[in-house]
């Protein structure tokens, strides 16, 4: 089930690691989910710990593993986006004006332990970075089970989002999520996909839009690319490791593999199996 | 007297019936580990599983994590009522947390598991 052998806890053994991080383009959904499972099954080959940021072009909406297909006909204002089904859980999200990272972790290696931990490592590293450049953000620790059946991923709360109170933050809860996670645990492999808002989507309106860390940034506190890359930094270091920023893509575009992943996701099947 | 079972590495379990199907779930451990279970996703009746390979998905508050055979058969029954009811995985993964029962093509693949000793020792239980 893609679960630790042991019941060890987080740090009771040490590895030193390399975290290699890629910025790949922004594309097309299909080809981002094929391309996060590529990085996947490298990360299980290679026995490494891989990571890739990237944008989505067009914009699109990606759907949780298993929700509905049919709420997002419903959802008469999405009708023209491009749509595709993740292979790990959570929310539908609107993607043009984030950046999506995957953070691919092989079972043999103590991040992959357990669930909460590999979210704690992610989320908490931008916590630090936000907190010290005195934007209030917090990873949350209690939610109510209607909290997390939203259809919009941002919308939802669950254990780990990360948040910012400030005074724009107007949703029910009195703040706003600007990075959400979920995992898809595979044989050998743990994939964590997650999501940080840049900015408000303008071709949003209604509930599905929301506010980004570029909208709460007073510019003395330095840009996004700047948060961004005092992120991966802590990341790293909170992971013990030493980051390598790699140049070039995380994939090659024309690789039979990366095509064959492509059309999958790009399938009917695949994207009306719920 | 309960009958046996053997565990897969990745945690499901089999266990061989008097009428020679194999009963398959996961174990204690494993929901454990899931955590918040939400959403579960089963093959139908009459398909063929194979010994490794993906079966259904389970979905946690925060996790999608894949059902890997433990040995390769034909689906001839499913516990269809636990989707709706996954707090009985908690409550009896055992028994009525059953997820399904194959028709084995090869039961002397039931060799290659763990017995449960073995898993204890696994698990570091």
């Amino acid at each position: 089930m893609g679960l630790p052998n042991h019941r060890a806890s987080y740090s009771d053994q040490s590895q030193k690691s390399v975290l290699r991080v890629w910025r790949d383009p922004s594309a097309a959904g299909g080809l981002n989910m094929a391309a996060d499972e590529a990085l996947a099954r490298r990360s299980e080959e290679t026995n490494s710990v891989l990571m890739r940021l990237y944008g989505w072009q067009p914009h699109t909406v990606s759907l949780g593993c298993f929700q509905k297909i049919d709420d997002f006909s419903r959802a008469s204002f999405l009708a023209h986006w491009p749509v595709v089904r993740r292979p790990s859980g959570g929310g539908a999200i609107i993607h043009g004006t984030d950046v999506t990272y995957g953070l691919a972790v092989p079972s043999s290696h103590n991040w992959s332990k357990r669930t909460e931990d590999l979210y704690s490592a992610v989320h908490g590293a931008l916590v630090q970075e936000l907190n010290d450049r005195d934007l209030k953000a917090r990873m949350v620790e209690v939610v109510r089970r209607e909290q997390e059946q939203n259809f919009y991923c941002f919308n939802r709360r669950a254990f780990g989002d990360l948040v910012v109170e400030h005074p724009i933050a107007s949703s029910d809860c009195g703040n706003c999520k600007i990075l959400g996670s979920a995992q898809r645990r595979l044989s050998g492999v743990v994939l964590q996909h997650g999501t940080l808002l840049l900015h408000r989507n303008p071709q949003m309106q209604g509930e599905g839009s929301h506010p980004g860390l570029g909208d709460f940034l007073q510019s003395k506190a330095g840009s996004v690319s700047d948060v961004i890359e005092g992120w991966l930094q802590r990341l790293a270091d909170q992971l013990g490791s030493q980051l390598i920023q790699e140049q070039g893509f995380s994939y090659t575009k024309d690789n039979e593999g990366i095509m064959r992943r492509t059309n999958r996701y790009e399938t009917a099947a695949w994207l009306n199996r719920r | 007297m309960e009958k046996s079972r053997r565990y897969a590495k990745s945690h499901e379990w089999a266990r061989l019936e008097d009428n020679g199907s194999v009963t398959i779930g996961i174990s204690a451990y494993a929901v454990e580990a899931l955590t918040d279970l939400v959403f579960m996703q089963l093959p139908d009746v009459g398909s063929t599983v194979t010994a490794g390979e993906s079966f259904g998905e389970i979905e946690s508050v925060k996790a999608v994590s894949d059902l890997y055979a433990p040995i390769s058969g034909k689906v001839i029954s499913v516990n269809t009522e636990l989707p709706s009811q996954l707090e009985t995985l908690n409550n009896d993964p055992y028994n009525s947390g059953w997820i399904i029962s194959v028709q084995p093509v090869a039961v002397e693949q039931l060799d290659a598991l763990f017995d449960q000793e073995a898993y204890d020792k696994l698990i570091g239980g």
